[in-house]
């Protein structure tokens, strides 16, 4: 039986991919697999107070905000492969690419070795329990920052299997900032392996830019800065050290940051690098040629009071194969795969954000077509 | 036009709602002050099922507070439990986006029972545009 090509297509008629679901990761799951003494550093932590992604010596936050009345129900966590999977069944989405919960801040660590040994943890752990073709649960290697050589044999260890399909660039509290020439031997590696890279945000108060926000008296203020500044900060240094140049095979996908702030970067990097070309003398083309090359995760998706405007919004940086879904899932502000779905798009344009550009990209296996 | 039966008013607390199906459509039927209102349990956002979120009340500054931050319609308030959008319940309308509201139906109480009638959708009532 096929489907009537007349009637809107419907969450059970496309392959959705969802790049941006998170995993979350308590100390005491991650103690087994990683080394003394930070494997009783853990257990420690275990036995600890467990506030929501607010751990110190492990996710830390500084939450200078008191609790808002009836409004944390967003505190969700998903603890299991199989409860992820229930749960993205129950949103329609086939495959999820995982991120984690509490290690979104892994970049603020002091500590090099900590860090390290935090991310060989986790990346174990996902091995060990959360990624299989056959559920659909496939892994970003996190690349721990403070440590790129570290990072690099991480992303060649777990590159080699099929279950990983990318890597996790953590930009809370990151410096220096992704373009900076320290980190080649992630971008090598990465490269090297066919994994796209994908930089992700998440909301902390921390002293390195854009998060030094702890003047800042609103959430509303803080959570744009903490995301979409945070990511243009890093796209700007990545093209200014020629990251797309030097690494022409290296696909760069952004998420949590919507598609809108895409033409401004373009437009006005094009500008800075034609009145100071010196400022970025890797790059062969104009910036914005570069960034219509990357790929961009739709959440959390604007909804402007007139929805073709999205519409044209990603068509000014020609997306329609770029733009990817993410739903964000479980975290506050995910976004159900049927507020994208429903967009005025075309079907065409609908199952390439929807899946099909993310199948592409991360080389993941065709789905067996609906009867 | 179906009328369903709800339960006993008694039964129904402020901030606790009953809930009652009719084919696909779930009806929350709140306490409001001394009446009762229902709503669809689907929001007009991204379809959450809002009316399972908890009764609050809200921040405001306005030329009234002397732009000074006050707590007010405590218990009027639903607030939907996937992005937090804050809906009046005694209107359904939500709050700072007047446009926007919940899909309402009659109720009535007869012999302490409450009972909420499945009509069509109000087509005067806007929806939210986008989604």
């Amino acid at each position: 039986m096929t489907r009537d090509s007349r009637k809107p297509l419907g969450l059970d008629d496309v392959f959705i991919v969802d790049c941006d679901v998170h995993a979350n990761e308590p100390p005491e799951a991650l103690a087994p697999y990683i080394d003394m003494p930070w494997r009783r550093s853990l257990e420690l932590l275990g036995r600890g107070p467990q506030r929501y992604l607010d751990i110190p010596g492990y996710a830390p936050i500084l939450n200078l905000d008191p609790p808002f009345p009836d409004r944390g129900l967003g505190n969700r966590t998903v603890t299991t492969a199989r409860q992820m999977r229930d749960d993205l069944d129950e949103l329609s989405i086939d495959v999820g690419i995982l991120f984690p919960d509490n290690l979104l801040k892994i970049a603020v660590f002091p500590h090099v070795d900590y860090a390290a040994a935090l991310g060989r943890a986790y990346n174990a752990w996902l091995a060990d329990a959360w990624v299989s073709r056959e559920t659909g649960l496939y892994g970003a290697v996190l690349a721990v920052p403070q440590d790129p050589k570290d990072a690099a044999d991480q992303i060649r260890t777990y590159g080699a299997d099929d279950r990983f399909v990318a890597v996790y660039l953590p930009v809370a509290g990151l410096r220096p900032l992704w373009g900076d020439r320290m980190y080649d031997p992630i971008y090598e590696a990465a490269e090297e392996m066919g994994l796209p890279v994908m930089l992700h945000s998440v909301g902390i108060i921390h002293p390195h830019f854009p998060f030094n926000l702890e003047h800042v008296e609103s959430r509303i203020v803080r959570h744009p800065i903490n995301h979409e500044f945070a990511l243009m900060a890093n796209l700007f240094t990545m093209l200014t050290s020629g990251v797309p140049v030097r690494y022409p095979d290296l696909e760069i996908v952004f998420t949590e940051g919507g598609v809108s702030w895409v033409p401004f970067c373009m437009w006005r990097m094009d500008k800075e690098y034609a009145e100071i070309p010196t400022g970025a003398p890797f790059l062969e083309r104009p910036p914005s040629d570069y960034i219509k090359e990357m790929y961009f995760c739709t959440q959390p998706i604007e909804e402007p009071e007139r929805s073709r405007d999205l519409l044209t919004m990603i068509d000014l940086f020609d997306g329609r194969d770029k733009v990817i879904f993410a739903s964000d899932w479980p975290h506050h502000d995910f976004d159900h795969p049927r507020t994208v779905l429903n967009m005025p798009f075309d079907a065409e344009l609908k199952r390439n954000i929807m899946g099909e550009s993310a199948r592409r990209l991360f080389k993941l296996p065709v789905p067996v077509p609906v009867a | 036009m179906p009328r369903v039966r709800v339960g006993p008013a008694d039964e129904i607390q402020p901030g606790q709602p009953a809930f009652v199906t009719h084919g696909e459509i779930e009806i929350a039927v709140f306490r409001v002050d001394d009446g009762f209102r229902a709503y669809r349990n689907r929001c007009p956002h991204q379809q959450g099922p809002v009316c399972t979120g908890p009764v609050s009340g809200t921040l405001v500054a306005t030329a009234e507070t002397d732009w000074r931050l006050a707590w007010v319609l405590e218990g009027r308030v639903l607030i939907c439990p996937w992005h937090s959008m804050e809906f009046d319940l005694d209107s359904g309308r939500r709050l700072r986006a007047q446009s926007e509201r919940l899909r309402a139906f009659p109720v009535d109480v007869n012999n302490g029972e409450v009972f909420v009638q499945i009509g069509p959708r109000d087509s005067s009532a806007p929806r939210r545009p986008s989604v």
